[in-house]
């Protein structure tokens, strides 16, 4: 493997170096790749923004330009998957499953450029308010425009379910929704394949106009709602493949359910309490969607009932046989009325969760504080890979940015960040961040 | 709710009527029921999946005190799929079934607080989408041995770790007031009984007929009041609120002219009306350490009286008993709050009541005012497995209730619940310390505890010991 590494990259730098200009060499005395596991004594090839390779001691070709800190630690750019920094909107209290948080996007927030000091460089901004209040995108935290910024609108839509019927209700009726509109898209396929026979058997010259002229009004529809990244080709492919049928483009209160059905989009949902768990999966039913969680760490969480079915004896799955992520703040809490301290991010990897890290309060300042915290629960027993795979991996497959951000592999965006010590050390400090392969921090002589 | 609305026509269908009022408002979720979105072959798949799979519980060894009267010693209890298959001694139990052994230990019916607040969480009303099964009040309740409780006009059970399958009754009270301050409420409350039991006889009258003369109008519903309506016709229950003599009488009378069974909360001069009540067929929730001053200026007897419930019982009036706070109250009034229900039961046998009268007051009369007898309040074949393990006389303050079970799932087990498991612990536990006490040395105190530990209690020091690891890992 290493053999294969190390000649692939020998390979690929020299064919690149004559190419290109800004291939950039970082060597360190160690990298936390995140997937797959610390190379000691490694070396990053980086251009275009993008890692080329990454190995163990690698040459580099005269010529390319090095940046040497053997006494570095790299890991990658931490994602925080649920903030509201830099975004001022009030939401509203009921169900908004078409409000997109993109839409109140603001690159030159000076927050951007303070927590990309503390090595942040993926950011989740999630809509505000209550009930279902919309979309969350995915943001890299350095950017000239709103489009540029953008890495995935939408990211996932935000869920709040609490044990009342009115919050249940909101998300039973979001797949009435999604119901309505496939029973929509049934009938435009019978009316569709009527007219094909029609069309076939007599052959007449204005029938054959009419579903063309129904045809088009909805296409325009459905490129309007599309959003502003994505690329319009796949429906024309679409188009090609099937016999020229175009289902009616969802509307955009029932699209994000009907995203959500299709596993395009995931559900971030946000509860508190064990029971509100319970209740989130009475309201699903036999929904199968994509989903994730977030859960707020009181000081007396109950959520440790519902960590696991086996454990309580639980008629339901818990949160760790149902695999999903949990998006909490790294805290201890306590056993309900008593001063007993609990490890729930533990708790919840040892039945099965994926546990991600936000910090402890959605300010600057604890985003300076974040590794720290996480480094406590470290402390407390949380496996180190864990904790790593908390602050960027699991954050950008919450977002669904997985593919490109959240470690450190070839053929993914370079966010790194660069610290003097192992990154949960209390006395390590941040020296350098780089995003999109760019230093946006610290003094770097290359 | 949401759910319950979509199937509660089907689950009208299917619901058992076995007491005779409030029937209509018991609602069994049937598991067939649920899955409407399914198509058949596949339910009927399920089904069968189901019955190869049928979950079996048992209770093993203990005296089960069934809550009918009758004592079974060290008899088996056996559930099948919540309810229960079996009581019986020497009973072969299927395969994979979930045992307890409950040798040395009583057996008895799952109590039944006719009303209590909080033990479901912040829930008020709707508890099906509302109900926190989390919550410490709950594990509370259950510590004290309930497995029902009246909640306003609902009866909900205690089931810890599940939010389906809780609300077991709607809808059962229809409340009334009958004042001695309010003459003219107690003048227009009779009148419109009254009228309701004049159109339900035209009504009766007129259903009888319209089979042959299809033309015949139906009674005018004027003047009818759907509370006296419904209570008239036996789907909800009459409610009032009293403790004076005066009015207990007038509500007597009242229930005997239109012949319903009041419900009569409070109630503390009862005992000096009590032939009256019984003839009514009252029934009475009441509280033995509640007090009231007699009225000094009346030469009858009144006031409270700690025999309220044994003078009660006798003239044939069946009650029900509450603590006087109906919440959990760790503060002021701590021992008077509902998780010391059996103990409050405790002052109406010092009262004079029988010891039998006073676990039905407990369970099966609180069943029966709830409508939910026919599946909760003793212990019987074909009801809940809702059962509750002490280590002595339920009424006896000492007593613990050691494990709870509701729909044959254990929901409480007091080693592994914060409040009470250092309290004496059970003997498996206890019985090691003794042992070092004796002055045997701990070495071999060990060593013979190994040998004797059965395998079962091997896993439960385990158990015991991992939460000590966690600490231990911090």
């Amino acid at each position: 493997m290493k053999k294969n590494l190390l000649l692939f990259s020998l390979l690929s730098a020299v064919c690149v170096t004559s190419a290109h200009a800004d291939l950039v060499a970082v060597r360190v005395g160690r990298a936390e790749t995140v997937a797959k596991g610390v190379i000691e004594h490694a070396v990053i090839f980086v251009e275009d923004g993008k890692i080329v390779t990454i190995g163990e001691d690698l040459p580099i070709e005269r010529g390319i330009p090095v940046v040497d800190k053997p006494e570095w630690t790299v890991m990658p750019g931490l994602v925080n998957c649920y903030s509201r920094l830099g975004a001022d909107s009030e939401g509203g209290e009921d169900m908004s499953p078409d409000v997109k948080a993109s839409d109140e996007l603001w690159p030159q927030a000076e927050e951007y450029a303070e927590i990309l000091k503390y090595g942040v460089t993926t950011l989740g901004i999630y809509p505000a308010g209550n009930g279902i209040p919309g979309l969350a995108v995915a943001v890299r935290t350095k950017a000239a425009t709103k489009a540029e910024m953008i890495l995935q609108d939408p990211a996932y839509l935000k869920v709040i379910v609490r044990a009342d019927s009115s919050a249940k209700k909101r998300i039973t009726d979001g797949f009435k929704k999604a119901d309505e509109h496939d029973e929509k898209v049934k009938k435009a396929r019978e009316k569709f394949d009527k007219d094909k026979e029609k069309k076939g058997s007599k052959k007449e010259e204005p029938k054959k106009d009419e579903p063309k002229k129904e045809e088009k009004p909805e296409e325009k529809k459905g490129v309007a709602q599309e959003p502003a990244v994505d690329d319009p080709k796949p429906d024309e492919k679409k188009d090609e493949s099937k016999d020229g049928f175009v289902p009616p483009a969802a509307d955009a209160k029932s699209k994000a359910f009907v995203d959500l059905r299709a596993k395009s989009l995931r559900a971030l949902v946000c509860l508190n309490t064990a029971a509100e768990y319970l209740h989130w999966l009475d309201a699903l039913g036999k929904e199968d969607i994509l989903w994730d969680l977030r859960c707020v760490m009181s000081q007396d969480s109950d959520l440790f009932y519902v960590a696991n079915k086996k454990e309580w004896d639980l008629d339901q799955d818990g949160i760790g046989d149902k695999k999903v992520h949990v998006v909490m703040e790294p805290r201890l809490t306590l056993t309900p009325g008593t001063m007993r301290t609990r490890n729930l991010a533990l708790e919840f990897t040892n039945s099965g969760a994926k546990v991600v890290f936000i910090p402890r309060l959605d300010n600057v300042a604890e985003h300076k504080t974040w590794l720290a915290g996480v480094g406590e629960i470290v402390g407390a027993g949380l496996k180190r890979e864990t904790a790593l795979y908390a602050m960027t991996l699991g954050g950008a497959e919450v977002l669904g940015v997985e593919k490109r951000v959240g470690s450190l592999e070839k053929g993914k965006d370079a966010n790194m960040v660069f610290l003097d010590g192992d990154p949960f050390e209390a006395t390590t400090r941040i020296q350098a961040v780089m995003l999109d392969g760019k230093f946006v921090f610290g003094d770097v002589n290359q | 709710m949401i759910r319950m609305q979509r199937t509660l026509s089907l689950a009208l269908a299917a619901t058992v009527a076995l007491a005779p009022f409030a029937s209509a408002f018991i609602q069994e979720k049937t598991p067939e029921t649920k899955d409407e979105k399914k198509d058949e072959t596949k339910d009927a798949k399920d089904e069968k999946k189901k019955k190869e799979e049928d979950r079996w519980y048992a209770v093993v060894g203990g005296d089960v005190y069934t809550g009918t009267g009758a004592v079974l010693r060290g008899a088996t209890i056996l559930a099948k799929n919540g309810k229960i298959e079996k009581i019986d001694y020497d009973v072969e139990l299927p395969a994979d079934t979930k045992k307890l052994d409950a040798t040395g230990y009583r057996i008895y019916p799952g109590l039944v607080a006719i009303s209590s607040q909080g033990l479901l969480g912040n829930a008020a009303g709707d508890y099906d989408d509302t109900i926190d099964p989390f919550n410490s009040r709950m594990i509370l309740g259950l510590a004290a041995g309930i497995t029902t409780t009246g909640s306003g006009s609902t009866a909900v059970k205690l089931k810890r770790f599940s939010v389906e399958g809780s609300v077991i009754a709607e809808k059962i009270y229809a409340i009334f007031s009958w004042s001695n301050r309010a003459p003219r409420a107690k003048f227009e409350l009779r009148e419109k009984f009254k009228n309701t039991a004049d159109y339900l006889r035209q009504f009766r009258d007129w259903e009888k007929k319209v089979k042959e003369q299809k033309d015949l109008a139906e009674p005018s519903k004027k003047n009818v009041d759907s509370s006296c309506l419904a209570v008239l016709k036996g789907e909800q229950t009459a409610k009032f609120v009293t403790g004076n003599r005066d009015e207990l009488l007038g509500i007597a009378r009242l229930a005997q002219e239109f012949g319903f069974r009041p419900v009569i909360e409070n109630a503390q001069e009862a005992w000096t009306v009590a032939d009256e009540l019984g003839r009514a067929g009252a029934r009475v929730i009441l509280t033995p350490r509640d007090r009231a001053q007699k009225d000094e200026q009346q030469t009858r007897e009144g006031g409270s009286s700690i025999e309220n419930a044994a003078i009660l019982h006798k003239a044939g009036v069946q009650i029900a008993i509450v603590p006087s706070a109906e919440g959990v109250d760790l503060g002021g009034i701590a021992g008077r709050d509902i998780i010391h229900l059996p103990i409050e039961v405790g002052f109406a046998v010092r009262g004079g009541l029988s010891e039998q009268a006073a676990l039905e007051s407990m369970t099966i009369v609180p069943a029966r005012i709830l409508g939910v007898s026919h599946r909760v309040g003793t212990l019987e074949v074909g009801k809940d497995c809702d059962l509750i393990v002490t280590d002595g006389d339920i009424l006896h303050y000492k007593s613990f209730v050691q494990w709870a079970v509701i729909d044959g799932k254990q929901v409480y087990d007091k080693e592994r619940e914060l409040f009470y498991a250092q309290i004496r612990p059970r003997p498996a536990i206890a019985a090691e310390e003794k042992k070092i006490d004796k002055g045997e040395s701990e070495t071999t105190a060990e060593e013979k505890k190994d040998v004797e530990k059965t395998d079962d209690e091997k896993k439960d020091d385990e158990k015991k010991d991992e939460p000590e690891k966690k600490d231990g890992e911090k």
